[in-house]
């Protein structure tokens, strides 16, 4: 495996989402380049960051009400 | 007559007890995914509340013991698709400063615990983050936002945005790689070196 198909395949593994095949290709490659492994923590510390520093609103409460009384109505 | 109607109220009572229970419990993460497509609060609240109307009124036809969540967004976003392309019609305009005063009401109760160490991801401020995901290209910015954020897996997002697997998996490595440069530019900004590893 090369290094281009190594950061394609990176990006599905930290989701967990490649096939057994493709996850022995991948733990093989990044243990023989250094690079790559680096990369791949790096790609794992971005998954994060977005699940962390994204602020996740509240929906407004006059939205809440509205949603239980719309499918009380509609009975 | 009158026992009838009150069979029906019972069968509706207990329909109204699931329907809260398995899809009213996601109203917040429905909201933050209008509010991620339509970029406006007042258009994200309309489409909440038009996807909660139509899956309530269709709930009989939710098959039990999948991911309601997941079938929830399909809606929303069939709505969305349905409401500002069909017709032709953008969004509202984008509400920069409303979204701003969230994150200026909301960032100092955030939790800053992370698992990654110090470094240049620490340096990111919040709101940093949204703009940067925010100014991705609609079909990356989705993706990572169905991923990343709510944690479906990749068959239940090509599911919702019905496109196959591959190109799940595609947008989500491009997506990544155009967000990961526009983090970096902001860390730099911040003093970071980013092409060095710790």
């Amino acid at each position: 495996m090369n290094c281009k198909k190594a950061m394609v395949l990176m990006s599905a593994a930290i989701d967990g989402e490649l096939s057994v095949k493709e996850s022995e290709e991948l733990t093989h490659h990044l243990a023989a380049c250094s690079e790559c492994a680096s990369e791949f923590q790096d790609a794992k510390k971005t998954k994060i960051i977005i699940r962390e520093r994204i602020v996740r609103f509240e929906a407004p409460q006059a939205l809440v009400e509205s949603i239980v009384k719309l499918t009380s109505l509609t009975s | 007559m009158k026992e009838k109607k009150k069979v029906l109220s019972a069968q509706e009572e207990l329909k109204q007890n699931e329907f809260q229970k398995e899809a009213v419990v996601h109203i917040n993460a429905l909201y933050n995914y209008a509010l991620h497509l339509t970029l406006n609060p007042d258009d994200a609240e309309d489409l909440v509340q038009e996807t909660y109307l139509k899956a309530y009124k269709f709930f009989d036809s939710f098959e039990r013991g999948t991911n309601c969540k997941a079938w929830l967004f399909k809606i929303l976003k069939n709505n969305y698709i349905n409401k500002f392309r069909k017709n032709a019609r953008e969004p509202g305009k984008v509400d920069y400063d409303l979204i701003k005063d969230f994150y200026h009401t909301i960032k100092d109760v955030q939790s800053d615990t992370t698992e990654a160490e110090a470094d240049f991801f620490h340096s990111l401020m919040h709101e940093e983050v949204h703009q940067a995901l925010n100014s991705l290209p609609e079909e990356f910015r989705e993706v990572i936002q169905l991923c990343d954020i709510e944690g479906f897996t990749y068959e239940e997002i090509a599911n919702m945005v019905e496109s196959p697997i591959g190109t799940v998996r595609s947008r989500l490595y491009r997506g990544r790689k155009l967000l990961r440069a526009k983090l970096e530019d902001y860390a730099r900004k911040h003093g970071y070196e980013t092409d060095s590893e710790e």
